[in-house]
Order: structure tokens, then C-alpha cells, then sequence
């Protein structure tokens, strides 16, 4: 005869959310395990945040040592944008005092999702203080009327 | 002391000092701001820490292991600093021995030095600092020197464990706090810190070099941001932008 008692709603439910956790847990710890540069391509990953409001999508990213007129935005497909900065001056491993690791880098570049639809053809962007800020007006799908 | 938090001494330390705290959280404003006070005042290290709460790794400088956590210090001045990101498992414990080792050396005063996250920051020219104090005497203090007040909200992180702690064990502390980037390293931030810093105290240190060498801190500090960052989130950060409620 089977031992196996059988479990109320509230344990399935709790089940489900510690897995969720989990699978939210081990996603971040992938998207952060991983060097934050590239000596292929020769190109470091600058950190970036993304807000979305009511009316657009507002990414920062963090350029130091960028070329202000070197700086490229790029729709790729509908929710993704590419940047990249060409640095001022390339930045070898060994100014950070590390001598176990060769190469240099020029180029600043990242990738970032945009979590809600955009229109990625009105793309505003600006720079100031080394942190470049991108704003995409969001497409927004047929409201719902209240009664 | 915890006995799971141990501070080893490794030289004289000095008695009646005022401890810093540069521990990372937004910004990274202490550890920038610890990293600028460490090479401009010459301070040697005095003790670290041993630990199995801490992450299993050594910070090697100049091919030499060193302790992710350590004190530095001269004559007059101690400063606890961290390389690495405090999980929120073990803030409590980590910060409990500094303190609990800083009553120990007869410190006259505990000064966190952290950041306080604003919108936009990067169009905001004139950077506020702000205190908050472990009793009300030394808050006093700290407004007569022309310091604005954190009156109402929340504190997360290593100053909040600080000023808690210190206010039930009667240490005189202060928290300061630079408006800065929630996620980006802020030398700017750092810098206006030690202004105030050296207001409210006999600690000065010119900031010039720290702002010249801003765009390669930003650079350097990416790493450690990123880390930091994880660890925030799982402190609940963000809830120092939230209205308290308060049942008086």
C-alpha cells in the first residue's frame, strides 16, 4: 500500500512558488556568472539598468571612457538594442594589475531585452556625466474599458 | 564577539580612534570613498577578518592573499572596509564583530560612509549629504555643522546594522549618505562624501585625485557593482525609496 499522503492546494501552491524562486535564483546567478569582458572581441560589458514607465522604456548604461561621438544605438529585431562605445584610449588587463590574463580592450558593448513593446524607430537618446540614456516610447495594445 | 566572526590584529592598533566603515552598497560610495581616504592618509592595515560566513576567496595583492575584509588604520583613524560584496545571511554577524572589536579599541565614534540613491542622477549637479546619528546629542552635532538630517524612512544595508547596533550598545555613530547612482559607481558621490566627512571631523583628505581618476573607478568598479547589485536585491534595497509608515 502506497505511504504517499496527498497534498493540499496550499502545498502545491507553496511548491510551485519556492520553484520559481529557484529558477528566478539560478537565472540571476547565470546572467552574473560570466567575465564582463571579451579578449576576442576585445570589447568590455558596461553595467546598464532598464525602467519601464507608463508612457516609455528608459535604459542607462554607464560609459566610462566613452568617445561621446562614438557611441552607437541599435535596434536588433523589435526587443533588442545593441550598444557600443568606442573608448577614449584602449585599457589593457594589466592596468588593473592583473598579469594573469592579456589583451586589451576599445570597445564598451552590451545587449539589452526590452521587457515591453517599443517602437525602436523613435529612438531618443542622450549623454551626459559618461551614462548614456536611451528612451523608447511604448506601443500600447487596446485598453480595456472599466464599467 | 561571534565566534564564528574573528578580527585578527596583525599590528598595533590604535586606542580612542574614530572608525570609518566603506563597506560596498549603492554606488559604492564607502568603498570608493575608503579606497581614496586609505592611499591619501597613508593608513597601513592593522587586523582582518576570519571568517567561514565569509565567500571561500582571497584578495591577492601583490601576488600576496589578503582578506576580503579589513582594517586600516593610522594614529587617530580605524576604517573597515570590504572588497567584496556582505551577503544579507552574514551582514549581521560581520558587522557585529567590527563594532563589537571597534568597542574594544575605546573607538570615540563609528562614521558609516554610503550613498542614497536618487532618480536621474546624472542630471543632478549639486550633490546632497545626508546624516542620521545613534542618539540624539551627536545628531545635534551634526546639524550644527551644517549637515542635512535623514529625518524619516528607511536604512538597508551594513549602516543600518551599524547605527542599530551602535545605538544599543551606547557607540556615538553616524551614518552619511551621498546622493548617488543606485547601480553605478559613483567617485563623484565618494568625493562629496569626504567633503562632509571632514566637516563633521578631523578626517581630511583632498578629493582632486579622486575625481580625476573618476572614469577609471567606474571602469574598475563595474565588477564589483555587478555583485553588489545581486546582494542588495536580496536585502530588499529598495525599500529605502519606500514612505515609511509610522505608529508613534
Amino acid at each position: 500500500m502506497s505511504s504517499k499522503k496527498r497534498r493540499s492546494i496550499f502545498e502545491i501552491i507553496d511548491e510551485y512558488f519556492e520553484n520559481l524562486s529557484e529558477w528566478a535564483e539560478r537565472f540571476r546567478e547565470e546572467l552574473i556568472e560570466k567575465p564582463t569582458w571579451n579578449n576576442r572581441t576585445c570589447t568590455i560589458e558596461p553595467l546598464r539598468n532598464i525602467m519601464v514607465t507608463p508612457t516609455e522604456v528608459i535604459i542607462t548604461v554607464d560609459l566610462p571612457y566613452a568617445e561621446e561621438n562614438e557611441i552607437r544605438v541599435e535596434p536588433i529585431g523589435s526587443d533588442l538594442i545593441e550598444i557600443s562605445a568606442k573608448m577614449k584610449r584602449k585599457i589593457r588587463f594589466d592596468e588593473f594589475g592583473m598579469t594573469q590574463y592579456e589583451g586589451e580592450f576599445k570597445t564598451l558593448q552590451c545587449q539589452t531585452r526590452i521587457p515591453v513593446p517599443v517602437y525602436t524607430d523613435k529612438i531618443e537618446a542622450n549623454f551626459k556625466k559618461g551614462i548614456l540614456e536611451i528612451h523608447l516610447p511604448r506601443k500600447h495594445r487596446e485598453e480595456i474599458p472599466i464599467e | 564577539m561571534s565566534e564564528k566572526v574573528r578580527i585578527i590584529e596583525t599590528k598595533r592598533v590604535p586606542h580612542g580612534a574614530v572608525m570609518l566603515f566603506g563597506f560596498p552598497d549603492v554606488g559604492l560610495v564607502g568603498v570608493i570613498a575608503a579606497s581614496h581616504l586609505i592611499s591619501e592618509l597613508s593608513l597601513t592595515e592593522v587586523a582582518h577578518m576570519d571568517s567561514k560566513l565569509l565567500p571561500p576567496l582571497i584578495v591577492l595583492h601583490k601576488g600576496l592573499p589578503h582578506s576580503p575584509v579589513r582594517i586600516f588604520g593610522n594614529h587617530d583613524t580605524l576604517l573597515a572596509v570590504s572588497e567584496t560584496a556582505i551577503s544579507a545571511d552574514t551582514i549581521y554577524p560581520v558587522m557585529h564583530a567590527l563594532i563589537d572589536w571597534g568597542r574594544n579599541t575605546d573607538v570615540k565614534m563609528m562614521i558609516s560612509m554610503s550613498g542614497i540613491p536618487i532618480q536621474d542622477r546624472q542630471n543632478v549637479e549639486e550633490l546632497k549629504v545626508f546624516a542620521a546619528a545613534s542618539n540624539s546629542e551627536i545628531l545635534k552635532m551634526v546639524q550644527d555643522k551644517g549637515v542635512q538630517v535623514l529625518k524619516e524612512g528607511y536604512m538597508v544595508g551594513p549602516q543600518a546594522i551599524m547605527m542599530q547596533h551602535c545605538a544599543n550598545t551606547d557607540v556615538p555613530a553616524i551614518a552619511l549618505l551621498a546622493q548617488c547612482f543606485f547601480n553605478y559607481p559613483d567617485p563623484e558621490a565618494a568625493a562629496e562624501l569626504l567633503k562632509e566627512l571632514a566637516n563633521i571631523s578631523e578626517i581630511k583628505a583632498d578629493v582632486s585625485k579622486l575625481l580625476e581618476k573618476g572614469e577609471e573607478i567606474r571602469l574598475k568598479a563595474r565588477d564589483v557593482m555587478r555583485r553588489t547589485q545581486h546582494e542588495m536585491s536580496k536585502m530588499k534595497k529598495t525599500q529605502e525609496f519606500d514612505i515609511p509608515l509610522y505608529v508613534s
